[in-house]
Formats: structure tokens, sequence, C-alpha cells
């Protein structure tokens, strides 16, 4: 048998984007192995190139959906080609922010956009995987990548804190998830695939809700849902900024597509009993991220909260389990990760060029750099969801998904802590607009002479200017991307089969908001 | 029940105390070095229950593995650092303790239960005699993927570990970088400290 049969057994084009990446990091690595620090001159962008051919790439892949490959360990569904898309897209922008950073720490870029694209690539597996093996492989490549990149920058002492955090509390939470899918195992009586073990479970028992609990204990870690949020604040601190903004957006674009797939795959005959748990997972997500970010002085712990909260959200649209449910779940995320980059940049520049993330520093910006305090000022508001921006659609789109299926509590909830977050965004806002000339901070008073043409500060633009371009625009012009989103979510196993299931399934749930 | 199945059920049951009393041991001793090698007994009865399972591959792979480069790395770690510390104790430590206590049984108390009173599915496959063309096989055949991923894995942890251990030149005296010269490129990862900001 030679080699194209073989391939074209396993199906291996389906892995044809992750194949980019994996090429791509061996290319970077040999070239800084090679060149030494004069690689960084090109392989950064060879990298976002290479990014953005392995986004490409799945546009053929998009035609010819539902390949089922390496036996049944990947699919290559269009909800997974969603979440790979967007897992490359964030890598990509955390590139694009990196370079001038990592440059400026003094740190090797080439090694650190090695383990970053290895992060990259265990987040676009995560989002098709569909087997227990390949799920924990695909995960500890991606956590342990992240542990790694948090404490990249080794001689800060709060890098060093944040990494070993991060690993401690990520270890046990793996093992807590290994628990659960080998009761799985057990459970189903020897099967591996996720659909098989659905249907190999026999009636509900105490083992089912115990792996249940232990494997949405394991997701809710990479999420960062509240009870298991503890290294959020932490890791956000100590970790260098670009890292912040992938761990943020890709690695909970990669949580999410693994609690849908795992949740709506392994577990359809206890679906009462994981949207319960993430109804409360949700409650508390939105009522202490929001809260809690309200006292906070520094950007990034402030960004940290905020993005618990934002979690919380999404989650709203995936309790409800309808159609519109999950297409709000998939919009918000897309428009999250433009918003959520954007903002980053903008905090990645001005700590660059001033050295400090506090909040109390961004006053009088507006003097002295029009364009970090505009872009800056629209990602918050559409963090915030104020009207124009994509972020107000997002939200309005999750919270009438959740009020046609009845959650009203959850959505009233989602309301009141969405006014509580747009304070503290619009404090941010304010701080940087309203003051006058002589209320300038330090730090904005030494402002450096803005200028784009030293090393790596083009891509920082480049990615500044088209995050807020997506901000801005996304919610407008939001009709391709709702029909993508809305292909997407027919892979939801649940929408595919069920939908009526479902309906009465919610019927049900007491009524969220009380607990 | 004849010799074999008694002799089966004898070693299971000492094996299993022999885990249980080790793993205790690591926990609850005071002493790391002590802990340390009692870890590399747990690991050894651990596999000598896999050889009761019929996993002589797993087994030998947890011997080699565990025993021979974790806990062997533990050891050099503490061997290494080599600082005699009296623990002073926390004023609180009992009250932390018995919660850890209490959480524990409750957990195992639970999975007791759970254990109990769930009715598993038996595999009805009769044991494979070749473990290791079964595990082959299966490598490079269902689990083809995850095992070509591991590869990947394995790669990135290598460069991190090198990353974390490679000694840095702290001050270069010009960056080599950039077209304009950046004035602070001071202790490297520092790229904003508020609070050295505020001492200036």
């Amino acid at each position: 048998m030679d080699l194209v049969t073989l391939a074209g057994q396993l199906n291996a084009g389906t892995i044809l984007p992750e194949t980019i990446v994996i090429v791509t990091l061996l290319v970077v690595l040999l070239a800084d192995l090679i060149q030494g620090r004069q690689a960084d001159r090109w392989t950064p962008y060879f990298a976002i190139v290479a990014l953005g051919g392995a986004i490409a790439t799945m546009i053929p892949l998009w035609t010819q959906p539902n390949t089922v490959s390496f036996f049944g360990s990947f699919i290559s569904d269009h909800l997974s080609l969603f979440f790979r898309g967007l897992i490359a897209l964030s890598a990509l922008g955390t590139i694009l922010m990196s370079i001038r950073y990592v440059e400026q720490t003094g740190s090797s870029l080439g090694e650190f956009m090695t383990i970053l694209l290895t992060a990259t690539v265990g987040g676009m597996f995560i989002a098709g995987a569909q087997e227990l093996v390949f799920i924990f492989v695909a995960l500890e490549t991606l956590s342990i990548a992240s542990y790694l990149l948090t404490g990249y920058t080794k001689r800060d002492s709060r890098s060093n804190e944040a990494a070993l955090k991060y690993l401690l509390i990520g270890a046990a939470s793996s093992a807590i998830f290994l628990y659960g899918s080998s009761l799985l195992y057990g459970l189903s009586g020897g099967h591996t695939q996720l659909p098989e073990i659905a249907q190999a479970l026999s009636a509900e028992s105490l083992g089912l809700v115990v792996a249940l609990v232990f494997v949405i204990a394991g997701i809710s870690f990479k999420i960062s849902a509240v009870p298991f949020h503890q290294w959020t604040p932490d890791v956000y601190e100590g970790a260098p900024t670009p890292v912040v903004a992938f761990l943020s957006v890709g690695s909970k674009a990669a949580g999410f597509a693994l609690a849908i797939r795992f949740l709506t795959l392994a577990f359809p005959s206890v679906t009462d009993q994981w949207q319960l748990i993430f109804t409360v997972l949700a409650i508390l997500s939105m009522i202490l991220g929001n809260v809690v970010a309200l006292a906070q002085t520094s950007m990034k712990r402030m960004l940290a909260y905020s993005s618990i909260g934002q979690a919380g959200f999404v989650m709203i649209g995936f309790v409800v389990g309808t159609e519109a449910g999950y297409a709000s779940m998939l919009f918000y995320l897309l428009v999250y990760l433009f918003m959520n980059l954007g903002a980053f940049t903008c905090v990645i520049l001005f700590s660059l060029r001033t050295g400090t993330d506090q909040i109390s520093e961004y006053a009088g910006l507006y003097q002295k750099d029009p364009l970090l305090t505009l872009g800056l000022s629209l990602c918050l508001l559409s963090l915030g969801g104020i009207p124009p921006l994509a972020g107000f659609f997002g939200k309005i789109y999750l919270f009438w998904a959740g009020w046609q299926a009845g959650a009203y509590g959850l959505v009233l909830l989602g309301l009141l802590t969405s006014v509580i977050s747009i304070y503290y965004y619009i404090r941010v806002v304010k701080m940087m607009v309203v003051k006058e000339p002589q209320e300038m901070s330090p730090a904005v008073q030494n402002y450096p002479e803005v200028s784009w043409s030293s090393f790596g500060m083009r891509p920082l633009q480049v990615g500044l200017v088209m995050t807020v371009i997506a901000t801005s625009l996304a919610g407008i012009l939001a009709n391709p991307l709702f029909n993508l989103v809305n292909t997407a979510v027919l892979d939801v196993p649940q929408v595919a089969h069920q939908p009526t299931v479902i309906e009465v399934a919610y019927q049900s749930l007491p009524p969220p908001g009380e607990s | 029940m004849d010799l074999a199945t008694l002799t089966q059920t004898i070693t299971f049951f000492a094996l299993a105390g022999a885990v249980i009393v080790a793993a205790l041991g690591v926990v609850l001793l005071n002493n790391v070095v002590y802990s340390a090698f009692l870890l590399g007994g747990v690991f050894l009865s651990i596999s000598g229950l896999y050889i009761l399972m019929n996993a002589d591959f797993v087994s030998a792979a947890q011997i080699l593995i565990y025993v021979g480069a974790v806990n062997v790395l533990i050891l050099f770690a503490i061997m290494l650092v080599n600082k005699r510390e009296a623990y002073t104790p926390v004023p609180g430590r009992w009250l932390r303790q018995g919660g850890a206590a209490v959480v524990s049984l409750g957990v195992f108390a639970l999975l007791t239960k759970m254990i109990l009173q769930t009715p598993w599915q038996l595999s009805s496959l009769p044991p494979t005699t070749d473990s290791i063309t079964t595990i082959g096989q299966h490598f490079f055949s269902n689990f083809l993927l995850p095992f070509e991923l591991a590869s990947v894995l394995l790669l990135m942890a290598l460069i991190g570990a090198v990353v974390l251990a490679r000694r840095e030149l702290v001050l270069e005296p010009e960056p080599i970088l950039g077209e304009e010269v950046v004035p602070p490129l001071e202790l490297p990862e520092r790229p904003r400290e508020p609070v050295a900001l505020s001492e200036k």
C-alpha cells in the first residue's frame, strides 16, 4: 500500500490546515536554529502568511463537510472548521501583536512562536476531536504550551508565579478530566469514540453523573467559568500580554468547542443535568466576573475579570440548547475575538510606550495618541455592548435567543451585569478622553513621539486597525457572518437530530436565576 | 476457589494495601525524602497491579518511566536543592488538615458508592496474550492521530524545557535588531513595572 492510497483511506486531507501550521512551526524553529536572531526579520511574517494559508485551505474543506477521518478520531464538519478558523485567526492576531513585545522583553521570538503555534495546533485539533484519547492529547498540547508561554518572561517573578499557579491548577484539572474520561470508557464497556459511547451507555446511573461532573470540571477550567476561575487573574497579570490575548480568545474558543462537542455527543441522555450545571456556572461567572472587575486598578486584571464575565454571557447561548442559542454563541465568540484582540493590542501598545498598565495612567491619553485612544475606546465600548458596535449585536442575539427559549432569569441577569460592565469599560474611556490637559498622568506626559517605523511596530498598527475596523463593522455588515454561523450550527448534534426533544427538556429545567 | 484465583486475590490485596499505605505515607510524612522514596513504592505497586491485569507492557513502561525517570528526577531535585528548613507550623494548620481530610473522605465515599452502584459493562473480548503487538497495531490504526500529535507535543515540551533552563546572557550591549536603538534593554523580562515606576 503506497502513501497516496493510505492518505486517501485515512482522509488525511481533512487535517491540511493543521499540517500547514505544524510545518510552519518546524520551519520557524529551524530558521531560528540556523540564522539565529537574524531570522526574526522574516519568520513572524512567514508564520502570519502560513496561518492565513491554513485558514484559506479551510474554504475548500467547507464545501465537503462531515468527513470523518483517521478512523473516527477527527471530524471535519462545519462546526469544527468554524472553531479551527477562529483559533487560527486568534493565533494570527497574537503573532501580530507579539513581535515587538517579545523583542522588547529581550526574549527569543522564534521559540515563542514555535510554542504558540503548537498551542494553536492543539486548539485546532480539540475543535474536531471526537475520540477520548485524542481529545486528551490535544488538550494537553494546548495546556502545556500555555503553561510555557505564561512563564516565558522567566526573570519576572510575577510571570513565574503565574506559570506555577497555572501549571498546578491545570494539572489537577487535567487529572480530573482524565478520570471522568476513564469512567466513560468503563461505563460504555471499552469505547473511546464519543458517538459510540453515547450509544453504549445504558440507563442513567450515578457513574454517568460523576463522569459528567468531572468532565465539566476539566472543561470549565479551560473557559475559566467561575468556581474554576482562580487561576485567571494571576495568570492574566503575570503572563506576557500577547499570551493573555491568546488565552482569552483562542484557548477559550477551544474550550467552548470541546464543551459543545463532548457534552452534546457523549451525554445526550443527561442533557437536563449538564444544562443545569452550566446555568449555575453562567450565573456565577456573570455576577462575579463583572462585579469584581469594577474594583480593579490594573488594565490586564480588569480584562481578566471581564473575560470571565464574557464567558458567562456566551454560556447563556450554550445552556438554552436551541439552534438560535448555539448560533448566537458562535457569533458572539467570533465578535469577541475581534474586540478582545483589539483591546489587547491597545494595551500592549500603551505598555510598550509607557511601561505601565495601570488604569489611572491612561488619563489624558487622547491629547497624545488619538489613534490608540480611538481603538481602545471602540473595543471597550464594544465589549460593553454599546449600540453601533459589533458587541452590541452579539449580545442582542444572545439575549434574544435566551429569551425565546424561555430563560428569562438568565437574560435579565445578563442585561443587569452588562450594565455593570458598561460602567467599568466607560471608566477607562472617560479616563482617556475627558481629562483636561493638566490632569494628565505622568506616563502620558512623558509619552514618546508616536512612530510606527521601528521594528515590529507596523504589525501592531496593522493588527490594531484591522481589529478596530472589524469591531466597528461586524455588527452592521453581519449577514455573511450569520450565514457562516448558521451553517456551522447545523452540525451540533442536538440541533441536527432532536430539536423537539430539547425544547421539551428545556421546559423541565427549574427557572434559572434562583440558585 | 482454585489455587490460581486464590494467589491472584492475595496478590491483589497485598499490592492494593501497599499502594494505599505508601500513598498515605507520601502525603502525611514530613520529610520530603521519605515521601519521594515512598512515591517510588507507589509506582512499583501499581505496576504490579498492571501485571495482574495482563498488561505486561504497561507495567514495564510504568517502571521505566515513573520509577526510572520521574521518581529519580524528583530525588535529584531534592538532593540538588539540599535545603534544610524546619517548617514553621501555620497557626490554623489542624483546621486545614481536618478540612482536607473531610473533603478527601467525602470524595472517597462518593466514588466508592458510585463504583459499587454502577452496572459496569464488562468487555467480552478475550484477554490478549501479546500486548505489545496489540498496542502497536492500535498506534498505527485508530490511535494514529493522537500518536503523531504526541510527537509534536514532545517537541514543544523539549523546546520549552530548553527555554526555561537556558542561562540568558543578561545584558546585551547593543540591540541587534531594530532600526532605532531601544534605550531600555534592561533586564529583558521587565516590560512594565508599576512599583518600580512609582519609585522613580
